[in-house]
């Protein structure tokens, strides 16, 4: 092995060994799309507005910069308001389009994958958190979509993402009183502990944004090295390479449709040349 | 100039006529109907015809109950340096019946009150100030030998309309809050079958009362009202989307302690507790004392005193959020917030690594080489 100066050099040798810990799968593969492009665009775009939702709300909620000097010289919370409310309006933009693909999407984007809750799936719920819990990704069940966890895990944040939104948008409805916001979510403050209850229950949502996100990327990234499943590119690209060689719990494999794009032999990464 | 008299408005009397007596100029007189159709927001075009319905209006019977209350309401719209119409109106509608006023006591007002009440069936306007304690059969509010909801439920039954005046008539207020030992309510959740207006507020200003009376002298009605059954003239809007100190808000500049800069160039109460994002009120527009100042104004937080639940729902004052509930006064949300966040990150990179290092060790007790090193070495070589 070659020695590499630098602290680039260093982390580059750390992740080698992590990654050669991890046995390539040797065999024959295929790739599969999985995921339509609005769907991957949604995910993006939602993305991109819950960062700046969280960013922008922690500032509404605590303001952690402060101008001097006279008031109608700044418009900072102003602004920062105009974010938080416009990527609000695009987040929901993104939730619309998601319902309308529960309807027109392939199998694992309709709404019965939102919530496996056959007996088999709750098995395999266990099986997967059990080898979440005991490190042991190899007994992990297959799965060419979301495995149970994972899944009642997106649709968990679909939930929190909804409540998300009610509460905000009761919040937001109050400057104007008897405007079509305002009515839609009246109902609301009075079982919720009035307007301080739905703000509390805002806030917590965004911490609970936080807790998601952090295991989601954590989750993402480890199945990609860990079980080599190719989730995130298969959230840029739409697909992701699986074995033939396996069987998969939620997809045939033995009527794997031929795809136009990219089939044929899998490439160990950084083998390209 | 308003005349102390001993000279009441008695029956048959209008009350321009009543006016003119006390010293009420006509010019003060339309002023005063000009201001009140301004407060209620139908517009100063309607000046003339508030003036003539008060031309005309004959003393109407006003039954005023105190119940579970501390007598703050009556001392805020009834009592102020100098006189106004408006509280001389009060005062002289609300001659019937109302045992802190009243110069009589004992078994004769009770009389007179059933006199009024008898006479006047269905007519009458009951003004209730204080909460119904519902616990122990209602033997937390007993007047007269009667428990306050039997009162109220007699009062009630031959009234027009009930105005539900502050806090404790609206839905409890601080005998109310957690653990409500009394078992205290509001009007609305003892009376169900009459119009009930909310006038909220611990205490309500005096000019909501004033304009309200007005609006039900004018029209015959009760003004339109909201969700919490509150006048929508007076709480159609938030505290903060008419405080004097919004601009501040906008432009990022927040008062974070009592004494600072910020504090003192009268900036924005919101770091500090204020409720006014969270409260309909007119406090900001009609204020205290004769329009001299009211709370945000002073440089103190809003404490949201008008709406319901609020000793429960607006604390703690002096914070922007309520504490989640069960845990300490310091276990703020941000507090459980951040160590779940710290903890989740920690939590990943601990089932990170531990990944990693079962791997190895399951890879060397089965004595499996990754087959990829010896060609990823010569490839990186």
């Amino acid at each position: 092995m070659t020695t590499r100066v630098g602290a680039l050099g260093g982390a580059r040798d750390l992740f080698g060994r992590v990654q050669r810990v991890f046995a390539r799968e040797r065999g024959n593969f295929t790739w599969v799309y999985l995921w339509s492009a609005p769907i991957r665009a949604m995910h993006w775009i939602a993305a991109a507005c819950i960062l700046s939702l969280i960013a922008t709300g922690f500032y509404i909620a605590r303001p952690y910069f402060a101008t001097s000097g006279e008031a109608s010289a700044h418009f900072l919370m102003g602004r920062v308001r105009f974010v938080h409310f416009a990527a609000a309006a695009v987040l929901v933009m993104t939730g619309i389009v998601r319902a309308y693909w529960l309807m027109v999407g392939n199998q694992f984007e309709r709404l019965p994958a939102l919530f496996p809750v056959t007996g088999k799936n709750i098995s395999n719920l266990v099986k997967t958190a059990g080898s979440y819990l005991t490190f042991r990704p190899d007994k992990q069940p297959n799965f060419v979509g979301h495995n149970p966890m994972q899944q009642w895990s997106y649709t968990a944040v679909y939930a929190m993402a909804v409540v998300t939104v009610v509460t905000g948008f009761t919040l937001y409805g109050q400057s104007a009183p008897g405007s079509v916001i305002f009515r839609a979510f009246s109902w609301l403050p009075p079982l919720l502990g009035g307007l301080q209850g739905i703000r509390v229950i805002h806030h917590l949502m965004t911490w609970a944004f936080i807790l998601f996100i952090e295991m989601h990327v954590y989750f993402a990234i480890r199945s990609d090295y860990v079980e080599r499943a190719g989730v995130v590119s298969s959230i840029i690209t739409g697909g992701r390479y699986i074995s033939i060689d396996h069987s998969y719990e939620d997809y045939d494999i033995a009527k794997v449709p031929s795809h136009p794009w990219p089939t044929g032999e899998y490439r160990a990464p950084g083998k390209s040349e | 100039m308003i005349m102390p008299s001993a000279h009441q408005w008695v029956e048959g009397e209008t009350l321009v006529q009543h006016f003119e007596s006390r010293g009420i100029s006509r010019r003060e007189f339309m002023e005063f109907c000009g201001e009140m159709a301004v407060i209620l927001g139908i517009g100063s075009a309607a000046t003339p015809r508030i003036a003539e319905a008060f031309e005309a209006a004959k003393r109407p019977s006003v039954i005023w109950l105190q119940l579970q209350e501390c007598t703050g309401c009556v001392e805020s719209v009834l009592r102020t340096e100098s006189p106004t119409i408006g509280d001389l109106l009060l005062d002289v509608i609300s001659l019937d019946y109302q045992h802190t006023l009243m110069a009589g006591a004992g078994a004769a007002v009770e009389k007179a009150k059933q006199a009024a009440m008898s006479a006047n069936k269905g007519k009458y306007l009951l003004v209730v100030t204080g909460s119904v304690p519902l616990k122990e059969d209602g033997m937390y509010t007993v007047i007269g030998g009667r428990t306050a909801k039997t009162v109220l439920e007699e009062a009630a039954s031959g009234a027009a309309a009930i105005l539900a005046l502050g806090a404790c008539a609206h839905w409890g207020s601080v005998q109310a809050a957690r653990p409500n030992p009394t078992g205290a309510v509001g009007v609305r959740d003892v009376i169900k079958n009459k119009p009930i207006l909310n006038i909220a507020g611990c205490p309500p200003i005096g000019d909501v009362v004033t304009a309200t009376v007005v609006h039900y002298l004018t029209f015959g009605r009760l003004p339109a009202v909201d969700g919490e059954g509150r006048p929508l003239f007076a709480y159609g809007k938030r505290i903060h989307d008419q405080c004097s100190r919004r601009a501040h808000f906008d432009a990022g500049q927040f008062v974070e302690t009592f004494d600072d800069e910020g504090a003192r160039k009268g900036w924005c109460l919101y770091e500090v507790g204020c409720k006014g994002p969270a409260t309909f009120s007119p406090c900001p527009i009609f204020m205290w004392n004769d329009r001299t100042s009211w709370p945000i104004g002073a440089g103190h937080p809003c404490l949201g005193c008008t709406e319901p639940h609020f000793w429960d729902t607006m604390t703690p004052f002096y914070g922007r959020l309520p504490d989640v509930g069960g845990f300490p006064v310091e276990e703020r949300a941000d507090t459980i917030g951040l160590a779940l966040a710290i903890g989740a990150a920690a939590g990943v990179a601990a089932h990170g690594a531990a990944t990693v290092f079962t791997q190895i060790r399951r890879r060397r007790s089965t004595n499996q080489v990754p087959e990829s090193t010896s060609e990823e070495e010569s490839h990186n070589g």
